[in-house]
C-alpha cells in the first residue's frame, strides 16, 4: 500500500507547530523572544522574501517575509554584527532562517520529516511585488513581533499525497 | 590542546560563522578554520591541507554533504578525521544515510552551543 500523509493532515496543518518552530529558532539561533503578533506586516518600501520549497509526499513552500529593517535586525542577532542595509550577509542570513523554519516545521511530524525534502533557499528583495499561489491545500500565515519589528511566516501546501 | 584544524562546509557564509562561533563557545578557542561553500570546495581543501575535524551541511549546491562524505572515503582523504553533519534535515533516514556514508555525528539546526559541545568535543579529544 503506498504511503500517504493525508490521514495526518490535521497534525501537519496544526497552527501550533508553526508557532513552536518560530519560537524555537528565535530563541536558539537568534537569542530573541518573539511572539505571535496581531497587527499585519508593516508596510515598507523594501521587502525581503525567502522561499524554501517542499518536495515529496508534501509539495509546497515555507515563505518568510519582512521589511528591510526587520530583516537587518534578525540578521544582526544571528551574526553578532551590526547590519543596517539589506546586503548579501542579510540575504544569506534570512535564507538560512527560512531554511531552518522549513526544516524544523516539517520535523514536528515524523512522517513528514522522513518523506519530504527541502530545496535550497531563494531570497527575493525589492519593491512592489506580490507572491501569488493558486488554491493551496492548506495555508498557515502568521505574523510575529520582536523588539518592535514584525515578520511573517507562511506555510503553503499545494499538494499532499 | 594544540590548535585544531577545522573544516566547515556550508553554502551559507553566515552559517559557517555561526558554527565557528559555537565551536569557540564550546571551548575550541585554539582553532584554525578552513571554509568551503560546498563539498567540491571541501575536497580541494582536504587535498592540500591536514585537518582534525570536519563539520558539513547536507543540502548544498554543486556537491551535497552526503556525496562529499562518499568522495572523502573513495579518495582516501582525511582518514580517521571525524565528520559531523550539521543540517536542517533530521529524519531517521537522513541520519542513517549520513552514518552509512561515514559521519561520526549529527547536529540538527537550530542548535545550541551546548549541543555542539556535547557532540563535537568528545570526537576531537579522541581524534
Amino acid at each position: 500500500m503506498p504511503l500517504s500523509l493525508r490521514e495526518s493532515l490535521s497534525e501537519i496543518a496544526d497552527p501550533r507547530n508553526l508557532d513552536l518552530t518560530v519560537e524555537e529558532i528565535c530563541q536558539m539561533m537568534l537569542g530573541i523572544h518573539c511572539r505571535r503578533g496581531e497587527r499585519p506586516l508593516e508596510e515598507e518600501a523594501e521587502r525581503v522574501t525567502a522561499v524554501v520549497g517542499f518536495g515529496g509526499l508534501l509539495s509546497g513552500a515555507c515563505v518568510f517575509r519582512s521589511g528591510g529593517g526587520a530583516a537587518c535586525a534578525l540578521a544582526s542577532h544571528m551574526t553578532g554584527m551590526e547590519l543596517t542595509e539589506v546586503d548579501d550577509t542579510v540575504k544569506d542570513g534570512i535564507g538560512e532562517i527560512c531554511n531552518m523554519l522549513a526544516g524544523s516545521w516539517k520535523g514536528k511530524v515524523p512522517e513528514l520529516a522522513a518523506h519530504c525534502g527541502l530545496s535550497v533557499p531563494a531570497v527575493i528583495t525589492g519593491r512592489d511585488y506580490n507572491l501569488h499561489v493558486q488554491a493551496p491545500e492548506f495555508r498557515l500565515e502568521h505574523v510575529y513581533e520582536f523588539e518592535g519589528n514584525t515578520f511573517e511566516v507562511t506555510i503553503l501546501c499545494d499538494g499532499l499525497q | 590542546m594544540s590548535e585544531i584544524q577545522t573544516l566547515i562546509v556550508d553554502d551559507s557564509s553566515v552559517m559557517r560563522k555561526i558554527v565557528e562561533r559555537a565551536l569557540r563557545q564550546a571551548g575550541l578557542d585554539s582553532m584554525h578554520v578552513y571554509e568551503a561553500g560546498n563539498g567540491a570546495e571541501g575536497l580541494e581543501i582536504l587535498r592540500s591541507s591536514t585537518v582534525d575535524l570536519i563539520l558539513s551541511d547536507i543540502n548544498m549546491p554543486a556537491m551535497d554533504g552526503l556525496e562529499f562524505l562518499r568522495q572523502i572515503k573513495d579518495q582516501k582523504l582525511a582518514q580517521g578525521v571525524p565528520v559531523v553533519m550539521i543540517t536542517t534535515e533530521s529524519s531517521e533516514e537522513h541520519v542513517k544515510q549520513a552514518i552509512a556514508a561515514g559521519a561520526r555525528g549529527y547536529i540538527r539546526k537550530p542548535f545550541t552551543p551546548e549541543q555542539v559541545k556535547e557532540r563535537v568535543l568528545p570526537l576531537v579529544k579522541v581524534a
